[in-house]
């Protein structure tokens, strides 16, 4: 089974997304307007001990991996955990283009190389062959990771629970062969319906995948309650699991959020800090905590 | 294994055994997140869906057989029996395609905005009153779980008589020419800032304000679309005296996605919110308030929602519509009514602007 490294760098803070204020929101996104801050963060985080960052392939994401890259020697041990798609940009093209618009968009916004492919693949779009789109979606959105190290993929939330309200179970299938096959990664899944999802991919007959959702004692961004949630974790947990969201954005306390996330039996998070302090406080916590 | 039994996009038998049979109307992006919602509902079964797109219809033959597809609505109400209805199509459809699901006698939730005129709305709704379905408008801000609090305090009384207000709404839909073609880019289609985002800003303040008297100084004014505005500006007068402004922009890029921001003044303090936070400024404490600054964030106010999808708002007005269609006699938080009266504010500064429906 796969060990998910026990504390993960978020990147919600330094794309201005930050979910109870939008004025918290809007400072971060002045604060992290310059790329070279967020680069000081990503060093400080590794400085300190932190060798896995999430990193949502949005507008910016390109030039930090590009970043990554230049600089492989300050970051030896670095891990990635891709999340995929930025969903704006596809929410914001489909609102101009359409659903078909917007696949077409993408698909053949990139280089000529990949025009000429999509020529030839362009019939997947008339087939309805919503699989395949996605693989080439997939493929399209993990190129800006090239040659850095990732071992999960994580498919972003929005799209991860559309596709189980939708019921599409050849698209969740087809989605894990295809990270499997192509990229040797453990597929991932963003969602905000822990429970629901797990019992979903059981019946899919998913077996290797993992998890990443909100787990917070308030049960914030946690469908259906917390109950589920304690339910779920108190069964026989399929899936590997790492929590995002613990301190709901703020709104409690570092240290009961840290207690609550061990009481949980969760061996992985994900959080969000944009300063040395609050890293290491917050490295410090989950270390006391071990 | 989970607390509750999970009805993911099969069906099941309902708490009370009874099970309401659904169609959609259009399935692009909304239509297609409330078929994903409204399909985990556990007393709802999606069985029909009319779309004209090819990708579409072949698309859901391949992973949801067993739902029937039309690319004619009509046929649809015609040929399936069914209990409610979902219409998310461009707006000027809106008005043929409620009065024929109501001459099929189902239940009805129209994404807004609920029609190009008040007039219209409001023979839709007088016909929808001698009928026993429910009847909703996708207003979904009054779902949203601070706009709720809002309205709870407003309702409360928490600001006293209330002087002066704004209501607008910022968002980066339309940020090139080439963006606003389509539907979405005319207002002869529903289309333009107006009736995409102006409606919600104008439903909110409907919502927790009721109908105003007066609408003047309004400007369309257009950026990049070339049929309809990207900027709507108004100034609204209250008959109790209040008066406010409504500014609304879809080509603001400074925003990441679509944001409501209200602020209403009253005798006794200030209320500001956005979707995620809520501050309350009070000249004397008030309720559970203090006197001076409060903060009320979505994590302090939210109630969780069975399946998330978009946000809890977006589920909490689907399972609004199942609910009441369950359950008739409930009275609805978005009725064609409420959607009438938005509808009459919009119609009132077209008017006021001097422009074409």
């Amino acid at each position: 089974m796969i060990e998910l490294d026990p504390i993960i760098l978020g990147d919600n803070q330094f794309f201005g997304i930050n979910h109870m204020s939008q004025v918290k929101a809007q400072q971060l996104a002045e604060r992290f307007n310059d790329m070279r801050s967020i680069y000081d963060a990503y060093r400080t985080a590794y400085d300190l001990g932190i060798r896995a960052f999430m990193l949502n392939s949005n507008d910016k994401a390109g030039e930090i991996c590009d970043y990554f890259r230049a600089h492989r020697s300050e970051f030896p041990e670095l891990m990635l955990y891709p999340s995929i798609p930025y969903p704006h940009k596809y929410a914001n093209l489909v609102a101009e283009q359409g659903i078909v618009g917007a696949i077409q968009a993408v698909l053949s916004g990139h280089s000529a190389t990949d025009l000429l492919g999509f020529a030839g693949k362009g019939l997947s779009l008339l087939t309805g062959d919503v699989a395949r789109i996605m693989t080439m979606l997939i493929d399209v959105e993990l190129k800006i990771y090239r040659k850095l190290d990732f071992k999960v993929v994580y498919l972003q939330n929005i799209v991860t629970d559309l596709l189980l309200g939708l019921g599409f179970k050849d698209v969740f299938v087809e989605y894990c062969a295809h990270l499997e096959k192509k990229y040797h990664a453990v597929p991932g899944f963003l969602t905000m319906n822990v429970p629901r999802l797990a019992a979903y991919l059981e019946s899919c007959g998913i077996q290797n995948a993992v998890l990443c959702g909100s787990v917070n004692k308030r049960g914030y961004l946690m469908s259906p309650d917390v109950a589920s949630y304690e339910a779920y974790f108190r069964g026989m947990q399929r899936y590997p699991m790492t929590a995002m969201s613990i301190f709901a954005s703020g709104a409690i306390p570092a240290s009961e959020a840290v207690d609550y996330i061990v009481k949980q039996g969760i061996k992985s998070i994900v959080f969000g800090a944009s300063s040395r302090q609050h890293m290491q406080a917050t490295l410090e916590l989950v270390k006391g905590h071990a | 294994m989970n607390s509750k039994g999970f009805n993911t996009a099969s069906p099941g038998a309902s708490e009370n055994g009874r099970m309401l049979k659904a169609g959609i109307v259009g399935a692009g992006r909304m239509g297609i997140t409330h078929f994903a919602i409204l399909g985990s509902h556990p007393s709802v079964r999606v069985v029909a869906i009319a779309d004209d797109s090819a990708l579409m219809s072949r698309v859901l033959t391949k992973y949801r057989p067993e739902v029937q597809l039309f690319s004619d609505y009509e046929k649809m109400l015609k040929e399936v029996e069914l209990d409610l209805v979902l219409i998310s199509t461009p707006p000027h459809l809106h008005g043929a395609m409620v009065d024929a699901s109501l001459n099929a006698r189902t239940s009805i939730f129209v994404e807004k905005p609920f029609t190009l005129s008040g007039e219209e709305a409001r023979r839709l709704t007088a016909r929808s009153q001698s009928l026993r379905g429910t009847y909703q408008v996708g207003y979904v801000n009054r779902f949203n779980d601070v706009f709720m609090k809002a309205k709870q305090l407003l309702d409360a009384g928490i600001l006293g008589k209330i002087f002066s207000f704004r209501f607008d709404m910022y968002g980066r839909t339309v940020t090139r020419a080439s963006s606003s073609s389509g539907w979405r880019g005319k207002r002869k289609t529903g289309g333009g800032c107006l009736y995409e985002f102006g409606s919600h800003a104008i439903d909110l303040m409907v919502y927790l304000l009721g109908k105003p008297a007066e609408v003047r100084g309004s400007c369309l004014t257009p950026v990049f679309s070339t049929d309809a505005e990207d900027i709507v500006r108004t100034n609204v007068r209250y008959s109790n005296g209040a008066t406010g402004s409504i500014t609304v922009n879809w080509s603001d890029e400074s925003y990441r996605k679509p944001t409501n921001k209200i602020e209403i003044l009253g005798e006794d303090g200030k209320l500001m919110a956005d979707q995620h936070e809520l501050k309350l400024f009070l000249s004397r404490p008030k309720l559970s308030f203090v006197k001076g600054w409060n903060t009320v964030n979505i994590t302090d106010v939210f109630t969780p929602v069975d399946f998330y999808v978009r946000g809890n708002e977006f589920t909490r007005q689907i399972y609004h519509f199942a609910e009441r269609a369950l359950d008739a006699n409930q009275s609805n938080l978005s009725s064609f009514m409420d959607a009438t009266v938005t509808q009459e504010v919009i119609d009132m500064v077209l008017a006021d602007a001097g422009a074409e429906k």
